[in-house]
């Protein structure tokens, strides 16, 4: 009875190839803060929690304290702007000065507030707004020590104005922090919603894969797609021809993503219609290729390589639409290239032909299918692990079951890229062949037959 | 990816540099495009000198830009190409469908005798 071992494809990032490109990529977080929702850390002491309840952006006095400021502020710019617009009388003067130290007082509490509440008082000292505050209040107590030299710092009074502008800065801050808040919330909800519809397509694409290596005595498969990004470009198939022969696919979308997931699904299609068709794998590869180039705004390709097996006797037929050449290990040791003349990528130009050439496999060989994203996967170093580690892998024994075979490529791949961001799509198929059990019994009897004749 | 850009009166020489691959490559066509359709000139060689490595993506962007020289009459080339990019020429039979030239003396030749 044939074993198939067959493994499903891995989720990106998962696995044996380690640290794939994160996606999705996680939504970088919008800087909110600094604003007026900023709680500038917990309170000091007593002193400090009574200035914090009245200049704190988190004071529960905050609001109304601040509305207290401004209207002094409306209150001072009044009085300065009718003590400089007008001659006004001795007695109109009196309340104007009392409403002047009343202003002053207001300020200086507030002034002395945030001095308690800043944490870094120094800085809050020669800040902008400190040194805006200080200069709003301080002619008053200069001008209180020498009239006469001083009164002309009472024009910098006129810079009150410039307090109203924190309070519109405050605001503005505030209406942006909502503002980026909402916007936010709507992003989240947009990229949730993408996500599911992307998680949906790429449980589509992967359920199109495979699941299984068709059952045929002598016959093991083992396959894996690792995308780099949701959606990939790659893509393997089998297909179980009309005359008991099996078609092993292997191929290569340019780019990767939605676009190429997108043209992979055609291409796959195609080819699997296509191939019942077609007993010859070139016939087949040109007949794909006339309908992709008939389909094909986008201007995208597909490198396939496309072999027909057959299981009774080994022989491989194959051809090459611009794909990487696949390997057999032989059992005996060595390591060979499918190769002979190719043709070119699918989907670039209709009318190209496609060479069809022979393969015989032997006993217990092993072909390795792969796409670019084996050999061109990159480690931090931007090297790339190449067709030496590719070989050298194969060559290491003790010959496995496909599968085995498999994994351990993967766990080459990955710990090569030693985390690096996957670039490109990651497929590979390893299948191995055997003669029937019913034939190899036959030979064992013909075998063992005569070396009965030779004892 | 940094993409140098010459120009002389008869060719817009483009040279990439470091790694064409699936991010690189959209600026990249944006660039050959630009300069296909460029029509004071008559055409288009890239210089690969100084190219490390192509992506299938960035080979996409090498056929959208010679259809678009074949459509708008003009000369599109590709010359000095690392054994590494030349080998991925070749094997998606790229190398059969663009002129791939030795040096850029040899792609200059071929754009003057082509017109």
């Amino acid at each position: 009875v044939c074993e198939s071992v067959w493994c499903t494809p891995e989720e990106p990032g998962r696995g044996s190839t380690g640290d794939g490109a994160p996606f999705p990529p996680r939504p970088a977080r919008l800087a909110v803060s600094g604003g007026a929702s900023d709680a500038p850390g917990a309170p000091r002491g007593p002193l400090h929690a009574f200035a914090h309840r009245f200049v704190g952006a988190d004071g529960a006095w905050a609001r109304p304290f601040d509305n207290l400021i401004l209207a002094f502020i409306a209150l001072s710019l009044l009085s300065v702007g009718l003590e400089a617009a007008l001659e006004l009388p001795a007695w109109a003067l009196r309340p104007l000065q009392v409403a002047e130290t009343v202003v002053v007082l207001v300020f200086s509490f507030e002034y002395v507030l945030r001095l308690i509440d800043a944490e870094r008082k120094i800085a809050f000292v020669f800040s902008f707004y400190g040194i805006v505050d200080l200069l709003a209040i301080a002619p008053y107590f200069l001008a209180g020590v020498d009239a006469r030299y001083l009164r002309a710092l009472r024009v910098l009074r006129m810079l009150r104005v410039l307090k109203l502008q924190r309070r519109v800065l405050e605001a503005t801050v505030v209406e942006r922090t909502r503002e980026l808040a909402e916007k936010h919330a709507a992003l989240v909800a947009t990229q949730a919603t993408l996500n599911a519809e992307l998680e949906a397509a790429r449980a589509l694409q992967l359920a199109i894969l495979p699941a299984t290596f068709p059952a045929r005595e002598g016959c093991e498969g083992a396959a894996r797609m690792i995308p780099a990004t949701t959606m990939g470009g790659d893509f393997y198939d089998f297909i179980e021809l009309a005359d008991g022969r099996i078609g092993l696919v292997m191929a290569d979308v340019s780019g990767k993503g939605v676009a190429a997931a997108f043209f992979m699904a055609v291409a796959r299609t195609n080819l699997r219609e296509r191939a019942l068709r077609h007993s010859d794998p070139g016939a087949c590869l040109a007949d794909v290729n006339g309908a992709l180039c008939a389909q094909n705004p986008m201007d995208l390709f597909v490198t396939v390589f496309y072999a027909i097996l057959d299981p009774g006797n080994g022989r491989l037929c194959y051809a090459n639409g611009g794909h990487n050449r696949p390997y057999v290990r032989r059992a005996s040791g060595g390591i060979e290239v499918l190769g002979g003349a190719g043709g070119l990528a699918l989907g670039v130009l209709p009318g190209e032909p496609f060479p069809t050439h022979a393969f015989a496999l032997s006993e217990g060989d092993r072909l390795v299918l792969y796409t670019d994203g084996v050999t061109e996967a990159f480690n931090r170093g931007a090297e790339a692990y190449g067709d030496e580690r590719l070989r050298a892998e194969l060559n290491v024994g003790p010959d496995g079951a496909p599968q085995a075979l498999l994994e351990r490529i993967c766990a080459s791949v990955a710990s090569f890229a030693d985390g690096a961001a996957q670039s490109d799509d990651i497929t590979l198929a390893v299948l191995s062949w055997r003669r029937g059990q019913v034939e190899v019994e036959a030979i064992r009897a013909r075998t063992g037959a005569q070396t009965e004749r030779f004892a | 990816m940094n993409v140098g850009i010459e120009n002389s009166a008869q060719v817009t020489v483009v040279l990439p540099q470091g790694r064409l691959d699936f991010a690189a490559s959209p600026g990249f066509q944006a660039e050959l495009e630009q300069a296909i359709a460029d029509g004071t000139r008559q055409g288009v060689i890239v210089d690969c000198a100084a190219l490390d490595y192509v992506s299938s993506a960035g080979l996409r962007a090498f056929l959208v830009a010679a259809k678009a020289a074949q459509r708008a009459g003009r000369y599109f080339g590709l010359c000095n190409l690392k054994p590494g990019v030349r080998e991925v020429f070749d094997l998606s039979g790229f190398s059969r469908i663009m002129p791939v030239h030795a040096d850029r003396v040899a792609a200059l030749a071929a754009l003057a005798s082509a017109l």
